[in-house]
This record gives C-alpha cells, sequence and structure tokens, in this order.
C-alpha cells in the first residue's frame, strides 16, 4: 500500500518538474522572440495601446449614451436648452430653472463658457423626466444690461408634454427697437 | 410531531432572519453612496463647482484642468486660516516657474467681509465666495483651514485638515509627486 503511494508521490513529482520546465521553456523562446527585434515589437504595442484606447472612447460613448436612455426614456424626457443671440445688451451671469415650482439647475457661467456661448454654442442646461400632461417652466437670468446695470429678468412658458421627448430652448437675444434684451422660451418640434 | 414542528418554526424563523440581514446589509450598500458625503479622498477627482470671485467674476475649477491646483478653504473667523493664506499667498516667489493655481474658497455668507479679510491680507489669489455653502458641503469641509492640493488632471494628491501647510511643503509635495 505504501509503495503504491510513493511510486504515485514519484510519479506526481516528475510530472510537476516536465510541467515547470515546459514553461520556462516557453518563456525562454518569448523571451527569444522579443528580443529578436524589439522596435517592430514596440511598434505592435503602441499600435495595440492606439486600438484600445479607441475602443475605450467608443466603450465610454455607448456607455453614455446607454445611461441616457435608461434614466431619461423618451417617454419623459425633458431637455432645456440655452442659446445666446447677439447679446450685446447683456452680459450673463447667471440662469436659475424651475420646473413646475422646483428649482433644477442653477447655473453660474464663467467668461469662457459666455464666449462659447457668443461663438453659436448651444447648452443643456437640464435633462430631466416629467410625466405627460401641463407643465409650467420658469428661467430667471442675472447678468449685466445696458449701461452695465444689474439686471434679472424672468421668462415663463407652460407647455404640454405627450408621449415623446420634449425640447425646450431659452434664448436671449437682442430687441434692437427698444435697445434691451429679450429671453424667449420655445419649443423645439 | 411537537418537536418536529418545533424544528421547523425554528428552521423558518433562521431563514426569516438571515433574509431580513441580507435585506438590511443591500440596503445599506445601496445607501452608502448617498449617505456618506465625505470629502473627495486623495487620489480621487475633486468635484467640479463655479463660484462667483470677490472681483465679480465666476471661475470654475474644471477650466484649471491642465494646471496644477491649491483650495485653500477658509473663514474669516478662523484664526490658523489666515496664516495659511498668508503662506499661499508667496507660493508664486517660493515655487518659481512650478507655481501652481491658487483659489481661496471663503465659506462664509457674507461675501463683503470676506473681500474686505482678502484685501486686508493682501491676497494675490483669487477669492471665491461659497455663501451657500454648497462648495463646503461638497467637499465636506468640517475644519478649517482645508488645504487641497489638486494635480493637472483634478486629482486630490495631498489633503491638510485643520492645520497649517507651508509654501514650502507644498512645493516639496508637487516635487515629490512630480505634479
Amino acid at each position: 500500500m505504501s509503495s503504491s503511494i510513493n511510486r504515485l508521490a514519484a510519479r506526481t513529482r516528475w510530472r510537476a518538474f516536465a510541467g515547470a520546465l515546459l514553461v520556462c521553456g516557453g518563456l525562454l523562446l518569448g523571451t527569444a522572440g522579443h528580443a529578436a527585434d524589439p522596435v517592430a515589437d514596440l511598434r505592435s504595442v503602441d499600435q495595440d495601446v492606439q486600438t484600445l484606447k479607441k475602443q475605450l472612447v467608443d466603450l465610454n460613448r455607448d456607455l453614455f449614451r446607454l445611461e441616457e436612455e435608461l434614466l431619461y426614456p423618451a417617454s419623459t424626457q425633458v431637455a432645456v436648452f440655452l442659446s445666446l443671440d447677439v447679446g450685446t445688451f447683456f452680459a450673463l451671469d447667471s440662469v436659475t430653472l424651475k420646473v413646475d415650482d422646483k428649482e433644477v439647475a442653477n447655473y453660474l457661467y464663467t467668461e469662457r463658457e459666455v464666449q462659447a456661448l457668443h461663438r453659436g454654442g448651444v447648452q443643456k442646461l437640464f435633462l430631466g423626466n416629467l410625466k405627460a400632461g401641463e407643465h409650467e417652466i420658469v428661467a430667471f437670468f442675472t447678468g449685466k444690461g445696458p449701461h452695465e446695470r444689474d439686471y434679472r429678468r424672468g421668462t415663463t412658458l407652460k407647455f404640454d408634454k405627450a408621449i415623446g421627448a420634449k425640447y425646450l430652448e431659452l434664448r436671449i437675444s437682442d430687441r434692437q427697437a427698444a435697445l434691451q434684451p429679450e429671453f424667449v422660451v420655445r419649443q423645439w418640434e | 410531531m411537537q418537536r418536529r414542528d418545533w424544528y421547523a418554526r425554528a428552521r423558518q424563523r433562521a431563514l426569516f432572519e438571515t433574509l431580513a440581514l441580507l435585506a438590511a446589509a443591500v440596503a445599506g450598500l445601496l445607501a452608502f453612496p448617498v449617505l456618506s458625503d465625505a470629502r473627495p479622498a486623495t487620489g480621487g477627482p475633486a468635484p467640479d463647482f463655479a463660484l462667483k470671485a470677490t472681483d465679480g467674476r465666476n471661475l470654475r475649477l474644471s477650466e484649471y484642468r491642465g494646471d496644477v491646483v491649491v483650495l485653500a478653504f477658509w473663514a474669516s473667523w478662523c484664526g490658523p486660516c489666515r496664516d495659511t493664506l498668508a503662506q499661499l499667498n508667496s507660493l508664486p516667489s517660493a515655487a518659481g516657474e512650478a507655481a501652481p493655481v491658487v483659489l481661496g474658497v471663503n465659506l462664509e455668507g457674507d461675501g463683503v467681509r470676506a473681500a474686505s479679510v482678502a484685501q486686508s491680507l493682501g491676497l494675490d489669489f483669487p477669492t471665491l465666495l461659497d455663501t451657500r455653502q454648497s462648495v463646503g458641503r461638497l467637499y465636506d469641509v468640517d475644519r478649517l483651514p482645508l488645504t487641497l492640493l489638486l494635480d493637472r488632471d483634478g486629482v486630490v494628491r495631498g489633503a491638510w485638515s485643520q492645520q497649517n501647510v507651508s509654501g514650502e511643503e507644498i512645493v516639496r509635495q508637487i516635487e515629490e509627486l512630480n505634479l
């Protein structure tokens, strides 16, 4: 009985030794292969890294889309955007947004952000969910008006939310005739 | 027969208790990120914010990506904060070309007082007014002064809470971390 156990142990040891030899051999061969052309190998690693980076960016984009679709399904989604048209009579400082009398966004604009809006940028100020029915949106704009005076104006819109995403735009423009800024909320069709 | 009933009841009770414990553990795990409003840890990203400075400009932290930033939370009633602010004010000359951007965040509701203290200390860096303490809550500031060192990617790389930090120490940290 004990001799058969000893034989089994010896056979196992021999197998482990042979396995270790094989692994070491493989590693040595692999290293030798690497050493053969290090420049080509580096190039290949660089290409792999670039491919991996691109895949990561794609994955991140897909995940972002998926997250938006899950968190804000089209049936309840409401998005509010802000744009600036000319805006010589108003220097934007901040916007407070209320939906159904509940503050949902309060945004402070830096100089760089205002410049981006002047260049035609459109900012997504709010993204949320609302059930179908009538809702009210109120936006308060704070900044400097004509003659560098502190300026605070509000604008409001009642809208019907049906099945399907709703997109609203807060638009700041100049009313040349009155030399005053104009604040409008409009619905995207 | 009675014994078998007792065993069945005990098994049922044990199962119920185990399930209740599991449910509590899951609820705890889910609620943890909401309830724990912890300060951004070293190695973690510094939350973005925008605040009005005493000179009327609005400044956003993320617009300083690419620069090493020192965030200093302070209040006028905090004596040690003034020493820290004085140290940070001399940072550009101490650090030379590798000088970080310093942003002071005042956590009081009184912007006029904050501006007056900043002026009396001769601060050259912007003083941001967190009048609603929203940024203070975001960073879970419970002790002052609090100084944070952020790297060029907006990651917290050093934190000094309730202690004065010298300009030399910040420069040494920047050099050690190769920021």
